[in-house]
């Protein structure tokens, strides 16, 4: 046992050595993910205009577009980013399901279903609207999975939790065809919200989330170690001395919280919340107290990237960020996957 | 394994001791089915190579029971529609026009044109996504894990969507496309998930990334297309049955013939990919090659389905779950999956005609109000049963 641990696995120095050298290098990417998201588009600004906007304020064209378009957008993108990867890397902790992500358990379809149902029948149009359905949608999808999965014999266990957010999923995402098939009207305008996109979104919005996006990490931090105990199954984790209900509640809540975060600010995202989590513990093993961070600055890199790339791909137009975190994550998670085994 | 070592044995034995080792020796649940009439008195071992074998009890009762609610939604689809036609006379019409018995009937049109077709189709769109979803399921032990979450529909849907967006719209052309978009899609991700082995979580998660991204691709021509294309590639990718008969329903019944054999052989060698892979390779089970022969059969259904009827949702994820969850198995039922698919499909296109008339909604909608209901149902009341785990749940 111990000879084979000191074979296989490094020392504990050297592991906390390179798991912040990977986090430093994360801390780097972001950055320069947020000065590209900030100097590029269907017109450039040279980083140092871009500096000189952000600090000095200024009057020209391209202080102007920095500060009142590109700026909300690039807040939103790393808000959004962050959300979802941290939701997603709860979800598939709590679940111990390595393909369980808000979009795959209900949650984001719950706030598909808000937002719908506002759009089809509330006459709600505005994105400062959408967010309060979407929340909402978010909060009773969740709960209604947890309800269903907990109930009867032997709790909440991984199975159940995943096969009731597929059911739910499957239930919610029919009646949103189902109000699209019959109020054509609405398809045309919830058709560019599903995709998922940062453009056009104001500065209003980040000011609505915010708190939830602190509440949100808040909760899912504190059940870190909860999660870490669940990973080696419930009875393991009773032995530990870990409260099995008090850590998937809290973590539940917190992913929810976080997934009405991402959802109410730039749609249902597809893939951030499956394929971030993944990649972050490729990197630094599977202590969730580094993992959320982790996937907390990989995620917003990802969806800014995404957000420029689709942003220059066919100028004039834009190609919306849903579209592109799947095109560009998904070499990175085929490359990782294939690299090593999954924990799952 | 054990089992007929015990059996063996069991020759050797006095007689009186011999039958009550018998019974020990089969599994519980299961009753011992004789073909060549040894009846209850079985006074001879040699009987059992007359031919006999192992029926899950409960199994087969959901599946009569799974059987016959089916049949009583195929009468009602035949009678319920625009005009209401009773029972007798519909069944005397699908006499008549199908086989030519009795006299020519007013609801000869109705029934025989127009329903018996679409309910055909819908009866074996619903057979194959529930095999299709059961073979994945197995193999990748994952319950999430359907051809609609690994890429198969989506792959189809990617390759339907942007022809009709450049134009290509007639219903000649589609379902073939389709077809070869899912099995793309499908040997792109096996190709990508190979390495030295095919193991389930990667193979899954590479799936999904794949299903994920082609997802994106069809997104993007829809927000390419005009609107009139978005409306249309959006009816036809929550899957429907309207205005299909005879022309899709043909290829998929001769395809799904050609593949029986396939099914029964899978029926047997998805128990040993159940188990986990240790043991199945000690067992000499030649996992890399039965996965392979499950996916592929899994996926090629999975095409098939959608190319006559569209991706139509949630079928090849309820189905086997439900289907599992009512026979209480081990492993995931075929038989009773194929049942569970055909009636969620058929009970919901009824359900999609009638609810909104005249409004027609796509049969995709509804499969999941139908399935969907039902799992939650049976999650609620089943409890954990004692097993625990995700291997083939």
């Amino acid at each position: 046992m111990t000879a084979d641990r000191t074979s296989s696995r490094p020392p504990r120095a050297s592991l906390v050595r390179r798991r912040l050298g990977w986090t430093a290098t994360a801390v780097v990417a972001l950055l320069l993910a947020i000065l590209l998201s900030l100097a590029v588009g269907s017109r450039q600004i040279a980083p140092s205009a871009v500096l000189d906007a952000l600090l000095h304020g200024g009057s020209s064209d391209a202080a102007d577009i920095v500060r009142s378009l590109r700026l909300p957008r690039t807040v939103i993108g790393l808000m959004v980013g962050a959300a979802l990867a941290m939701a997603g890397t709860v979800m598939q902790g709590v679940t111990r399901n390595p393909i369980a992500d808000p979009g795959i358990l209900g949650v984001s379809q719950g706030a598909s279903v808000g937002v719908v149902l506002a759009i089809a029948f509330a006459g709600v149009h505005t994105l400062g609207g959408y967010v309060w359905f979407a929340f909402a949608g978010a909060g009773l999808a969740s709960v209604a999975v947890y309800a269903i999965a907990s109930s009867g014999r032997g709790g909440a266990t991984p199975v159940k939790l995943a096969l009731s957010g597929a059911a739910i999923n499957a239930l919610l995402v029919s009646v949103t065809t189902g109000v699209l098939t019959t109020k054509a009207a609405a398809l045309d305008e919830f058709r560019f919200w599903q995709i998922g996109s940062l453009a056009g979104r104001d500065t209003e919005i980040v000011g609505q989330v915010w708190p939830f996006l602190l509440v949100g990490t808040v909760l899912v931090i504190a059940v870190a170690r909860g999660l870490d105990a669940l990973a080696l199954g419930e009875d393991v984790a009773k032995g530990l001395g870990q409260n099995v209900a008090v850590v998937r509640v809290v973590a539940a809540l917190g992913a929810t919280i976080l997934t009405g975060v991402g959802v109410a600010a730039a749609g249902p995202l597809a893939f951030v919340g499956l394929a971030v989590p993944h990649i972050a513990r490729a990197i630094v093993g599977t202590d969730h107290r580094w993992v959320l961070p982790m996937a907390a600055l990989i995620g917003p890199v990802m969806l800014l990237v995404s957000d420029v790339v689709g942003r220059i791909l066919f100028p004039p137009s834009e190609v919306p960020a849903g579209v592109m975190t799947a095109l560009i994550g998904v070499p990175f998670l085929v490359t990782l996957v294939r690299r090593k085994t999954v924990a799952a | 394994m054990t089992a007929t070592d015990s059996r063996a044995d069991s020759r050797t034995d006095r007689p009186g001791a011999r039958a009550e080792v018998r019974a020990a020796v089969r599994p519980a649940g299961y009753g011992l089915i004789r073909i060549k009439g040894g009846g209850r008195s079985c006074h001879d071992a040699r009987d059992l190579r007359g031919g006999s074998f192992l029926l899950h009890r409960r199994s087969a009762l959901v599946a009569l029971g799974l059987a016959l609610a089916t049949v009583a939604v195929c009468v009602a689809y035949l009678c319920v529609g625009e005009s209401f036609i009773a029972p007798a006379d519909a069944v005397k019409a699908v006499l008549h026009t199908q086989w030519g018995l009795g006299q020519a009937t007013p609801n000869d049109l109705v029934v025989g044109t127009l329903r018996l077709p679409r309910m055909t189709l819908g009866l074996m769109v619903g057979a194959a996504f529930g095999v299709a979803g059961a073979l994945i399921q197995t193999v990748a032990r994952n319950p999430l894990a359907s051809p609609d979450i690994i890429g198969v529909s989506q792959g189809a849907s990617a390759v339907t969507v942007g022809a009709m967006t450049y134009g290509v719209t007639s219903f000649a052309v589609l379902p073939y496309l389709s077809v070869a978009g899912g099995l793309a899609a499908a040997a792109l991700v096996y190709v990508f998930a190979w390495r030295g082995g095919l193991q389930a979580t990667r193979f899954v998660l590479i799936g999904i990334g794949f299903a994920v991204a082609l997802r994106s691709i069809t997104q993007l021509f829809l927000t390419k297309g005009d609107y009139l294309v978005a409306q249309q590639a959006k009816v036809w990718m929550t899957g429907s049955l309207n205005g299909r008969g005879w022309d899709e329903a043909g290829p998929l019944g001769w395809a799904l013939l050609v593949l029986l054999p396939g099914v029964l052989w899978a029926a047997r060698a998805q128990r040993t990919v159940s188990l986990d892979d240790d043991t199945a390779t000690a067992l000499g089970v030649r996992l890399g090659r039965v996965r392979l022969g499950l996916v592929s059969l899994g996926v090629v259904l999975a095409s098939m389905a959608t190319g006559a009827a569209g991706p139509v949702d949630f079928v090849a994820l309820l189905a086997p779950q439900i289907a599992r969850r009512m026979t209480r198995t081990a492993q995931i039922p075929l038989l009773c999956s194929a049942l569970a698919g055909a009636f969620i499909v058929v009970t919901a296109d009824l359900l999609a005609r009638k609810l909104f008339a005249p409004t027609e909604l796509p049969v995709g909608v509804l499969t999941a109000a139908v399935g969907a209901p039902y799992l939650i149902h049976l999650l609620l009341s089943s409890g954990g049963r004692g097993r625990k785990g995700g291997t083939a749940a």
